[in-house]
């Protein structure tokens, strides 16, 4: 495999130009699972049947460590693009590290969410808003879930075969899925929370 | 209930019997020929570990065909219990399963494979590239592809197929009115080679945005690879819509969630919306292709390049956008106001300026060109008026007010396959023709194929334009029967014998098949049409690294410039080959997501969670596997060369 | 120390935060739901052009047209698809 040193390492041999621009029309595809998500949201959002409506089961706290831990780790995994492309690998990793931590919490307060929302009655059964609701969030939440475990994988791999062109081209795939979600949770901290508590 | 109950089939018939033992026997007999001719090793080393996109396409191709005559044999069933008044052929709901399945196996278990076989084989010879940007991605879409159309099919003997048509709506195909385990079938078979088909769009949009021979800028490039560049982006936008919904409707069946229901706030229309904002842009993801096809056949067949190379782009780039903004005219009465049916079925008319533009260019480059009549041009040919009564008939059901007259009625059904046999099948089959060489060394038969070609065009015709009548005259689609009082008796039979010889015409394809291997000659060369594009530089059959040297390129047709005026095309010396690895893992996934699909289609829930768990445990086994392909030396090449120049005289 | 914490990154970062805090004076503060609805579209849709551009390296390699007609494209048909299905689910119907 030929590599061009004059580019950064993710970026240095063919295959990893392909890669990256593969995951960038993946994200296109994925911009549009979430408008699907979105679309019948607001569509079922006032068709709440016999359950409760968005503003008396959305709580402001939650979301907002949800929405501060996720902004956060969205920072720190661009940090640790950086520093991968300056050649600090213990520094990547450990921002790697962090942004998986914080990851991992978001995850904990949604699970605390969703175990919440079933409590007071707002189950995946109990109408057309829950319903979509969960699954909105859910996939979201899915998506971070394996998140984690690619994330892992990846630091496993660096510590093993270092930075590589085929290392640093996983790590920086990975950054631009995790900023993704951090956009995928904008719109929802927006038009799902913030929208129907207003 | 007994746990076995479960596989049982709700509505048994004879046929379905026969089925079961006809799949029983085709299964036996597979095993028991490769153990026979020891084939495993073959079968497994060749062909289902393969990443070469060209054998990936020649899989494609097989499935279609089979899919092609399962989906007729569906047709000719509908053909035969319609064509005479209240015929007891079939039953009422094994009338539903059957045009059911015939949609679902047709658009996306027949059309879609055989798109992406040829290009799969095509794109990349075209782009001249070695392969597609991931090779073993594209082989888990082929995989995963084929796995849902087993699991659709098994749906007929295990369970029961679906009955809600292939557009599913609900609350028809919701658990109160669908109540066997069919439309779960439909949900799962589908969301997998869902899934394939969107891992494509991505692999074939990067393969033609970064793999491109040095020189073919975007403006340059063959306009099959051009229709095949946006009919990909369109995969891309529009597959993950059928993804949600898909997944929306398995919830509602499975879990006992509202969101198409009737109670509990549940919209059912919602699914109809969302089917067709996905479904919309699957039909120009279907006819885009063809209209690729038929510019690279028409051009090479008039001895001319094609007329207007730029408007054709613009056409295509204006459809793939406009494809998502009409899709409330499969709709328009399901009780919105005339505001959005206004804007629809402007937009809706608005998408005919593009194709009519498509049409005058093949018009023009016919114009005057010294016309070769071919089978493949014969199907182009024939394409372009009945298609255009497609075209024209779609015009009167895009008119919002009108379309009350016609919405649900034969005369829709008439109208669709107007627009999508000749824009789809007749393409495909004048693609398989046309490429069959580069395939695998021989031409078919033209004596036989032309025969095929009359039968087939004229078959159609007989088939599909009575409907056109009986659905003015009121005959509703998806009817499993009718009183002879109605008057639609003699028309129906009439289809019903145009039914026949189109299928007569397929059974010739099939020995043409057969036909040509046996006595076709081999010693055709690499360029059997005197073709423009670079998938006939190099030989017949293609070697697996296809272009020994990469082709340099500076015009949109500079194979032909090589051959008529000289252009040296490959320029560099041989150099060592870099080749993507074999892996079995896309096979063995797929597998895994078969019985995935299947567990959640009976809500066993212990194999689903298992085959999940799987299923991550592949892709991560994926992510820390080290494979860095392997390379074809210089000498290997040059031998290889040497044997192909010396075949190909 | 302070190489590992790019200027341009930081500031994006605080820049985000801000825009989070502008978009919850519509949960604190009393305003019609055309005021509220408004800034949630602004604050949003900034957000992920910050988080595209300078978190994402969008334009950094001789693929920015072909990222960038990509992510555009999406995001117009995404804005079709939910507008549309208003259109037809609720606003009209």
């Amino acid at each position: 495999m030929k590599t061009d040193h004059s580019l950064p390492l993710e970026y240095s041999t063919e295959q990893n130009q392909l890669n990256i621009l593969g995951f960038w029309i993946f994200i296109g595809a994925e911009i549009m699972l979430f408008a699907t998500l979105f679309a019948t949201y607001f569509t079922l959002a006032n068709r709440t049947g016999t359950g409760p409506a968005g503003s008396e089961i959305f709580e402001i706290t939650p979301v907002l460590i949800e929405t501060f831990l996720l902004l956060t780790s969205s920072f720190t995994i661009g940090l640790a693009v950086h520093a991968m492309r300056i050649g600090k690998k213990n520094a990547m990793l450990t921002f790697f590290v962090i942004t998986l931590l914080l990851g991992l919490g978001f995850l904990g307060v949604e699970i605390y969410e969703f175990t919440h929302y079933v409590h007071i009655g707002a189950g995946l059964q109990t109408s057309a808003f829950t319903a979509v609701l969960l699954t909105t969030l859910g996939t979201h939440g899915a998506h971070v879930t394996l998140g984690l475990f690619w994330g892992l994988f990846i630091i496993l791999q660096v510590k093993k075969r270092g930075l590589t062109p085929g290392t640093a081209n996983k790590a920086f795939i990975f950054s631009l899925y995790w900023h993704f979600l951090d956009i995928v949770w904008i719109f929802i901290f927006s038009f799902v929370y913030l929208k129907g508590m207003m | 209930m007994n746990y076995f109950d479960r596989f049982a089939i709700p509505n048994p018939s004879p046929a379905i019997y026969a089925a079961m033992v006809a799949i029983g026997l085709t299964v036996i007999a597979i095993v028991v020929g490769l153990t026979y001719f020891k084939k495993w090793g073959y079968i497994w080393r060749e062909w289902l570990t393969t990443v070469d996109h060209k054998r990936i396409g020649i899989m494609y191709l097989v499935s279609a065909l089979l899919m092609l005559f399962r989906g007729g044999v569906d047709a000719l069933m509908m053909r035969a219990q319609t064509a005479i008044p209240d015929n007891a052929l079939l039953d009422a709901q094994h009338y539903n399963e059957v045009f059911t399945t015939h949609g679902v196996v047709m658009i996306i278990f027949m059309a879609m494979p055989f798109i992406y076989a040829l290009m799969n084989f095509v794109v990349p010879l075209q782009i001249g590239a070695r392969d597609v940007a991931f090779p073993r991605l594209n082989a888990l879409s082929f995989w995963l592809f084929f796995m849902g159309a087993m699991l659709l099919n098994i749906s007929f003997v295990v369970g029961g197929s679906p009955d809600a048509g292939w557009t599913s709506y609900f609350p028809l195909a919701g658990n109160d009115f669908s109540q066997s385990v069919g439309t779960n079938y439909y949900m799962l078979s589908i969301q997998i080679a869902g899934i394939g088909t969107l891992i494509s769009g991505i692999n074939f949009i990067t393969t033609i945005l970064k793999m491109r021979a040095p020189g073919m800028k975007l403006m340059k490039m063959p306009m099959f690879t051009w229709t095949a560049f946006i009919t990909n982006a369109i995969v891309v936008f529009a597959f993950p819509v059928l993804t949600v919904t898909l997944l929306m409707g398995t919830m509602d069946r499975l879990f006992g969630a509202n969101f198409f229901t009737t109670t509990n706030g549940g919209m059912d229309m919602l699914w109809a919306n969302l089917f067709w904002i996905w479904g919309h842009p699957e039909v120009y993801i279907l006819i885009l292709p063809a209209f690729g096809i038929y510019s690279e056949i028409i051009s090479t067949f008039s001895r001319r390049n094609l007329y207007g190379y730029k408007s054709m782009v613009a056409s295509i780039v204006i459809i793939s956008f406009l494809s998502f903004l009409v899709w409330t005219h499969h709709f328009f009465t399901m009780g919105q106001g005339p505001l959005t049916n206004s804007i629809f079925a402007i937009t809706t008319m608005a998408i005919a300026v593009p194709t009519g533009i498509k049409i005058f260019n093949w018009l023009f480059t016919m114009w005057k060109g010294k016309i070769k009549f071919t089978v493949p041009m014969l199907y182009a040919v024939g394409f372009i008026p009945i298609f255009t009564i497609g075209g024209v008939t779609g015009v009167m059901l895009g008119m919002a007010s009108a379309d009350y007259q016609y919405h649900n009625t034969m005369f829709l059904v008439a109208h669709f396959h107007y627009t999508i046999i000749p824009g789809v099948v007749f393409a495909m089959l004048a693609g398989l023709t046309y490429w069959w060489p580069k395939m695998f060394g021989f031409k078919l038969s033209e004596r036989i194929g032309k025969w095929a070609f009359w039968f087939i065009a004229i078959g159609f015709n007989v088939t599909f334009f009575p409907m056109f009548f009986t659905g003015l005259n009121g005959q509703a689609r998806r009817m499993y029967t009718y009183s002879e009082a109605s008057g639609f008796g003699p028309l129906n039979l009439l289809s019903f014998g145009g039914a026949l010889v189109l299928a007569a015409g397929f059974a010739l394809i099939v020995y043409n098949v057969y036909y040509s291997t046996r006595y076709a000659s081999r010693n055709i060369g690499s360029d059997p049409w005197d073709a423009r594009t670079l998938e006939w530089a190099t030989h017949s059959p293609v070697p697996s690294y296809n272009f020994a040297t990469s082709p340099k390129v500076d015009s949109i047709e500079a194979f032909w410039d090589h051959k008529k005026n000289d252009y040296p095309l490959f320029k560099g010396e041989v150099e060592e080959i870099h080749m993507p690895n074999n892996s079995g893992i896309p096979f063995i996934m797929s597998c895994i997501f078969f019985v995935w699909g299947f567990s959640f289609v009976f809500s066993m829930w212990i194999p689903a969670i298992i085959t999940t768990i799987a299923i991550f445990v592949l892709m991560a086994y994926r992510s820390f596997e080290k494979d860095d392909g392997h390379h074809i030396s210089v000498k290997e090449i040059e031998e290889t060369e040497n044997k192909l120049r010396g075949g190909n005289k | 120390m302070s190489e590992l914490f790019p200027r341009k990154q930081v500031m994006s970062f605080v820049f985000s935060l801000i825009l989070t805090g502008v978009a919850l004076t519509v949960y604190f503060l009393d305003m019609s739901f055309a005021i509220g609805m408004t800034i949630l579209l602004i604050t949003a849709f900034v957000q992920a052009s910050v988080q595209l551009a300078v978190f994402m390296h969008a334009g950094e390699t001789k693929d920015k047209g072909s990222i960038y007609l990509n992510i555009y494209y999406a995001f117009a048909i995404a804005i079709v698809t939910v507008l549309g299905t208003l259109l037809i689910m609720i606003w009209d119907m």
